[in-house]
């Protein structure tokens, strides 16, 4: 099959088109004066740093991490033993669970923001259906469950499939070793599917730290997140045309590109291949 | 002995709740999404009675037809394209040696794992600079960008369970180089295919973020279309024609789901 190598090759041009270069650029725009809409000279300046001198900007950094720390923590307390609960049921039902769980995503993400906002919010229709009212909005245990709604199966998932790869013979070992079921657990399952807790954790944090409509809405727009930050600086629409700087939105870009980076360092490591991503 | 079968049925049970929570967690927000749909208030703050008016506005009234339409256009044609691109690529992919493949792999998961907001300023970013003008091109290629990696993921382990001698016998029997791949290896990862196109048209039609930063101000979907008109007209007064809309693209593609894997159980029977 060797000849059929060329087949990758226009796809190494893609991504270096739409990966890579976008990538310089995001770099050279942060450091510089560059206006990307009116193309001409620029110098390398530190002056978009200034950004991060504003007490705005340092809050919604320290919200990203521990948000997105928190929600993370949580999903793994939950989406660990879900995951492992579910690999122990027969092939058909394991199944339906699984699908059970992906269906949900299919459902609007704004939409399912609006169905939170909702639910935090007394007096609507949640109580007219479930009779009791959850008055939440606006605050941060709000943001905090609405991401763990919103990004849980991305946990749940690639702890799932490595638990069910896993041969169950090493457990069986492990026990006629005279293994107690907790040892067992630590020794052997714990460690085999530390890769599928590391996609988890990637595929749950990463999110949470840029989402911005969901903290816009159900923090009612008092508890700003990096993603806030950037859109605020790319698009119009949040600040008018006065709040708008590429270039200082690039350079808040950057710090969450080299979070990203340290996530792709962590997946390499344990799934050189990425197949625990889907 | 005792102690010992207690922790089992603890962890099972501890376990089972969990569960039920993830479950209650996922699905309360589109329980509400439903009844939402069919509501008969405007502002969609309380029950008001049953109706079904809004999924028969969404046929007859016209607010919703551009954003419905580009949507579903978008998501049809980039998922055809990415499907082709991503079989074409994983092929590739699979027959380079594995210090490529591997690097070849970090690339294609990088959409993957990049944040939606990274690749949305990203794909913005370098549409400015070739001077593209954002609109309906641009939110194409940013659909197809983003899918590929799902279709190259899910036909990947596909070919890796393929016998390689299988291709060679073929050209060996006298196919061409494109013959061999149309006659033996797609028909053996036509289930990654199909289950990477799925994907690829899932996201697609979902994608907020990503379509956000790409369109520009007059082409939109159905998901920057909505946070438009939170923007135009403030909290809570949402058209709930979108619910009904997205009522109804969920309970499509739960049956298409369904419909696949029911037909895959009936092959596996006959077999």
């Amino acid at each position: 099959m060797n000849r059929l190598r060329v087949f990758s090759v226009p796809y190494w041009i893609w991504t270096i088109l739409l990966i890579a270069l976008p990538t310089v650029f995001l770099v050279v725009l942060a450091f510089s004066d560059y206006s990307l809409y009116n193309p001409g000279n620029f110098t390398i300046t530190l002056k978009n740093f200034q950004i991060f001198s504003q007490p705005y900007v340092f809050t919604a950094l320290k919200n990203s991490l521990v948000l997105s720390l928190i929600t993370s923590f949580i999903c793994f307390i939950i989406g660990y033993p879900v995951a492992y609960y579910l690999s122990t049921f027969g092939d058909k039902t394991r199944k339906i669970m699984l699908s059970l769980l992906i269906v949900p995503l299919w459902a609007n993400m704004l939409l399912r923001i609006f169905a939170w906002e909702k639910i935090f919010t007394p007096n609507t229709i949640f109580y007219d259906i479930f009779q009791f009212n959850i008055d939440l909005l606006g605050t941060k245990s709000a943001v905090v469950i609405g991401m763990v709604g919103m990004y849980l199966p991305f946990m749940i998932f690639p702890i799932f499939s490595v638990l069910e790869k896993m041969d169950k013979n090493l457990i069986e070992a492990a026990k006629d070793l005279g293994a107690t079921d907790f040892k067992v657990f630590l020794k052997v399952v714990f460690p085999l599917s530390v890769g599928g807790v590391v996609s988890g954790v990637i595929m749950t944090m990463l999110p949470s730290m840029t989402s911005f409509v969901l903290p816009a809405r159900i923090g009612l727009g008092r508890i700003n997140l990096i993603g806030n930050i950037i859109e605020s600086k790319f698009m119009k629409e949040v600040m008018g045309s006065a709040g708008l700087s590429i270039n200082v939105g690039s350079l808040v870009s950057l710090l969450i590109m080299l979070v990203s980076v340290a996530a792709f360092v962590m997946i390499t490591k344990v799934d050189k291949e990425g197949e625990t991503l889907i | 002995m005792k102690t010992r079968v207690r922790k089992v049925m603890f962890a099972k049970g501890a376990g089972m709740i969990l569960t039920i929570m993830t479950f209650l967690l996922l699905y309360i927000p589109i329980i509400i999404i439903l009844i939402l749909s069919v509501n008969d208030s405007t502002r969609g703050y309380s029950w008001e009675g049953f109706t079904f008016k809004w999924y028969v506005m969404l046929f007859v009234d016209d607010t919703m037809k551009s954003p419905i339409v580009n949507t579903l256009s978008i998501a049809l044609l980039s998922t055809f394209i990415a499907t082709v691109l991503g079989t074409m690529f994983a092929i590739g992919i699979h027959a380079l040696q594995k210090k490529h493949r591997v690097r070849m792999m970090i690339m294609n998961n990088v959409p993957i794992v990049n944040p939606d907001i990274v690749t949305g300023i990203s794909l913005m970013i370098i549409f400015n600079l070739v001077a593209f003008t954002l609109g309906f091109q641009t939110v194409l290629i940013a659909h197809i960008f983003f899918s590929i990696p799902y279709v190259v993921l899910n036909v990947i382990p596909k070919l890796k369970r393929l016998d390689p001698n299988l291709y060679e016998a073929s050209l060996d029997l006298g196919c061409t180089k494109l013959g061999g791949v149309w006659r033996v290896i797609l028909p053996n990862i036509s289930t990654g295919i199909l289950s990477g196109a799925l994907m690829a048209f899932t996201m697609s039609i979902d994608d907020f973020i990503i379509t956000y930063f790409t369109s520009g101000n007059d082409y939109m979907n159905v998901s920057t279309w909505l946070y438009a008109a939170l923007a135009r007209q403030g909290r809570n007064s949402l058209a709930p024609m979108a619910y009904a809309y997205n009522a109804i693209i969920f309970l499509v593609t739960i049956g298409i789901i369904l419909y696949i894997n029911l037909k895959k159980e009936r092959k596996l029977k006959t077999t």
